[in-house]
């Protein structure tokens, strides 16, 4: 039985109607449509389906969407707004790592969750807090690199208040 | 003479597909809805091996909401195989392996098509179950394919029981040689079969327009998908439309036609367009296309002074229960058991069998990492018994130009030794390590594959311009690297073209991702269009100009006038009238000759075009009390050829030797006594995560490579993963001081080699 629900995705609300035992990746990929977080595992293993909610980084693919009712959820699409391409993001394209691309969406939330808690992480900090992303392609190296060169070149901007609040004003301002 | 530094700078080249891919815009096929689609589920077979005697789906069709049920009897009776035909698209009247396809259900939703696929009926007589692929070629064990002298097959294919392909390198004779030898070395390993493990489990979406299907698929051969669509529903290839959306990685693992006949007869049978998207653990069990597990006996005539007399070897590998693609796995792994050596005699024989297991296909390199995971340790066993270091032993038998190979195919100038020399370099070969630690040192070789491929380059009256290629992008970057060479042959920016790809109504026919061949061959074919184009666009602006063509030179956009500038006309205006069309294939490279005649069962492998060529070494450090080894450093040397984008040719190589990390380590499929899978899921079978990653050191020995890929290129994919565990196993040897005889070397295995227990 389909309930009534509304998730708040990178600023906006989304009135949906949802079975209850939808996990919150099923409901933010086909109900409201936003598909940048991917299913891998289904398994809690790969963190290709990484969401923030309220700033904290979670498989998705292993949360009920009914449990993000009224709590700010953030997915790749909202770390940059739209088609715009934020640091770390040019980073990882700057820095070989982006090959496939399917890992791309958790690596980079949980970049943005560990910068956002640790804006100049030392290399292990990165890697330890990258390690519930698996990548099949890069060997990794790229990836760590993108997120330390961000840290490093962009220290003020990590200073200011987390994306997704600044983003959900200027989405009520507009 | 080439050298590392020679390589003329290029700009540093960001993807195209980039931008997509790291905003979340980008789509998968998993990504895809089409309107009214439905969902498929696969009923999978309930025993391992067993004869079908019911099959009852009507239950399942009167399940409200199931739009369609199909089964082997609702399709065209033929086998569909590479080398050997073997398998239906559903399993008809036996079931081979725990991950056989019984039914196919589409529904409305995905719960009522999982639900459809438990309500059919079927009862089995079971069948007795080989899983054990070395007894599985001994006298009386009761042969899978009883019908496999009826098959069609490729006719080199030498078949006998359950032995689908027998495959024999011979050169002079090794009986001889082991005679003649100062000491003959003998050792056995043993791989388990592994997994590719892209991290986008694979999804096909099908939808019928009158009689032609369009097929979006997650596969790495969109090519070789549409020619087994054709064949198995029996339908023309022209059609049926293959388009690959974005493909989340494949190594080797999305190769072959992997189930869009299945979802295509499903949504004809439905009406409605058809989405299947696989779990992890299905892209585990029911795919075919794994490492295959392969036992290996090695032996080596030496001399004292480290002359190889003599190669004996005999390799068992696990095919599974179908040939798929994978038909040649047995001769390329001889190929590998003769390794990049001059070896004067040899005799290497590989029975590639069938059993009741998840059938084995081309990953990355297929057979090349187990093979050489097996054979560098056996070499440095040699090395040990005469007493020689074994770096010194590889530089003294390794290849080098105009030494013979395996088969007597003599070796253009090629950087083999110079790999060594340079890896041992990175790694600090002599240095002192403390006692937990240790180097170990490995060489390979994989060729490169050449095959026709065919590319169109279209230019636009603004300037602009579309390649239009077959060539698949599986997130190497080798496509989106096409128009940094393009633009260079045509005087244009790279940002001038988009790519029209990864569709089988837009180009010709290409292998796909898989071969290490996307540059070697498709970048030919592009480049050939390319120019193709120049020789148009130099015709129209000598006309235009009122000059002899041979006075002009194409740069910034324009065609003009060689030491007159401003004499010129621009791309577009040429293009104006949309009469630029360049069309290119390319001269398709030969494979070299030897002397082959004595080899049984020549599918292909019995030389190696431009041989790519890989020394790796690496630094680890073991805790013998509980067997778990780090990996420290890994420096990786190649040869492979001159290297076009330096950047994407890196990341294959890092990414590679972390997929050799936990090939070496962690990475190994476990079976049950009836060949089911024990740990389908990345909880158990564990993948190379960030905190594990080793510090990689890469190097290019970048001699230009006759007659093979553009510009004196050769493949880079593919050998990455070659020598990595080869290298991990003989720094842990070094350690440990005895090899380790099993694959994935878990802390287990390690631990009990360390304390002699054998492992």
């Amino acid at each position: 039985m389909k309930t009534a629900a509304t998730l708040t995705v990178n600023g906006t609300d989304y009135p949906i109607e949802i079975d209850p035992h939808r996990s919150l990746l099923k409901a933010v990929r086909e109900e409201i449509g936003l598909t940048g977080s991917k299913e891998g595992c289904d398994d809690s293993e790969c963190g290709a389906c990484m969401m923030l909610l309220d700033g904290r980084p979670v498989n998705s693919c292993s949360y009920l969407a009914m449990q993000a009712v009224g709590k700010q959820i953030t997915t790749v699409e909202g770390l940059a707004g739209g088609l715009g391409v934020g640091a770390l993001q040019a980073e990882f394209l700057q820095q070989g790592g982006v090959q496939c691309g399917f890992c791309t969406p958790g690596m980079l939330v949980s970049a943005t969750a560990l910068l956002r808690r640790n804006p100049r992480p030392t290399e292990d900090e990165v890697r330890l807090a990258l390690a519930g992303n698996l990548c099949r392609c890069t060997g990794y190296g790229g990836i760590v690199k993108a997120v330390m060169e961000t840290a490093a070149g962009h220290e003020p901007e990590l200073a200011s208040p987390p994306v997704h609040e600044a983003r959900h004003a200027t989405h009520r301002a507009g | 003479m080439a050298d590392t530094d020679a390589a003329p700078p290029r700009p540093r080249f960001l993807r195209s597909d980039g931008k997509e891919k790291v905003t979340g815009a980008g789509r998968y096929t998993a990504d895809l809805t089409l309107t009214g689609q439905a969902f498929a589920k696969f009923r999978y077979a309930d025993h391992p091996h067993a004869r079908i005697t019911r099959l009852d789906t009507s239950k399942a069709r009167a399940l409200p909401g199931v739009v369609a049920v199909v089964t082997q009897d609702d399709l065209p009776d033929v086998r569909f195989g590479g080398l050997v035909q073997d398998r239906t698209l559903f399993a008809k009247d036996v079931v081979r392996f725990e991950g056989e396809i019984v039914a196919g259900v589409a529904a409305l939703t995905e719960e009522i098509a999982a639900e459809a696929a438990r309500q059919i009926e079927v009862d089995y007589e079971p069948l007795p179950v080989v899983s054990d692929f070395v007894a599985a070629m001994e006298p009386g064990v009761p042969p899978i394919h009883p019908d496999l002298a009826s098959y069609e097959k490729d006719e080199n294919v030498v078949a006998d029981g359950n032995t689908m392909a027998y495959s024999t390198i011979v050169k002079g004779d090794a009986d001889a040689g082991m005679a003649e030898a100062d000491l003959v070395v003998r050792g056995r390993y043993v791989s388990d079969a592994s997994q590719g493990v892209p991290i986008e489990p694979r999804a096909v979406v099908a939808q019928w327009r009158g009689d032609e299907v369009t097929i979006w698929s997650s596969t790495q051969v969109p090519y070789a998908a549409r020619e087994g669509v054709a064949h198995t529903l029996q339908v023309p290839e022209a059609n049926v439309r293959i388009v690959v959306p974005l493909l989340g990685g494949g190594f080797g693992a999305k190769c072959d036609l992997h189930f869009e006949a299945q979802v295509a007869a499903l949504a004809r049978a439905a009406g409605r367009p058809v989405k299947l998207v696989f779990s992890r653990r299905e892209e585990f069990t029911a795919i075919a296309q794994r490492r295959e597990g392969i036992v290996m006996e090695f032996e080596t005539g030496v001399t004292r002074e480290g002359r190889l007399v003599a190669r004996r070897a005999k390799l068992v590998l696990d095919k599974g229960a179908y040939c798929g693609e994978g038909g040649f796995l047995g001769q390329m792994a001889a190929m590998h058991a003769c390794g990049p050596y001059v070896i004067e005699h040899i005799f290497v024989e590989a029975f590639l069998n069938y059993t009741n297991n998840q059938p084995s296909g081309s990953v990355r390199a297929p057979t090349a990492p187990q093979v050489c995971w097996g054979l560098e340790q056996h070499m440095d066993e040699v090395a040990r018994a005469i007493e020689m270091d074994p770096v010194e032993l590889r530089r003294r038998s390794l290849i080098e130009q105009g030494a013979e190979g395996p088969t007597r195919q003599i070796f253009d100038e090629i950087g083999m030794k110079r790999t060594l020399e340079r890896a041992v370099e990175m790694i600090g070969y002599e240095r002192e390590l403390p006692e937990d630690e240790g180097i170990g040192v490995a060489v390979g070789w994989w060729p490169c594959m050449p095959a026709s491929s065919g590319a169109y380059v279209h230019l636009n009256g603004d300037g602009s311009g579309t390649i239009v290629t077959g060539a698949q992008e599986n997130g190497s970057g080798a496509v989106m690297a096409m128009p940094m060479f393009v633009a260079e042959e045509l005087g244009m920016r790279p940002e001038d073209f988009t790519i029209l790809y990864q569709d089988t109504a837009a180009a010709n026919w290409d292998m796909g991702s898989c071969g290490s061949q996307t540059t070697f061959n498709s970048g030919r074919a592009i480049l050939a269009a390319a120019a193709d184009v120049r020789e148009q666009l130099l015709d129209a602006a000598a006309e235009e100009l009122e000059v002899d063509r041979q006075d002009l030179e194409l740069a910034d956009g324009t065609v003009r006038v060689k030491g007159s500038p401003d004499r010129s006309v621009s791309v577009g205006d040429l293009a104006g009238a949309g009469t630029i069309h360049g069309k290119g294939s390319g001269d398709v490279p030969e494979v070299p000759g030897g002397d082959t005649g004595g080899c049984v069962g020549r599918l292909g492998n019995e030389t190696f075009l431009a041989p790519q060529l890989i020394t790796q070494a690496a630094h680890v450090k073991v805790d013998r009390a509980t067997g778990v080894v780090r990996v420290l450093k890994v420096a990786a040397a190649h040869d492979s050829g001159m290297i076009l984008n330096r950047s994407g040719a890196d990341g294959q190589v890092t990414g590679g030797v972390v997929m050799g990390v936990g090939l070496a380590l962690s990475e190994g499929t476990q079976l049950d006594d009836e060949g089911r899978q024990r740990n389908p899921a990345l909880l158990d079978y564990k993948l190379v995560t960030s905190a594990d990653t080793p510090e990689i050191e890469v190097d290019w020995i970048q001699v230009p490579a006759k007659g093979a890929g553009p510009r004196g290129s050769k493949g880079v994919g593919e050998p990455p993963q070659v020598p990595t565990a080869a290298a991990i196993a003989n720094a842990i040897a070094s350690v440990v001081g005895t090899q380790v005889r099993q694959l994935p070397m878990t802390p287990e295995r390690v631990w009990a080699a360390s304390r002699g227990a054998g492992a």
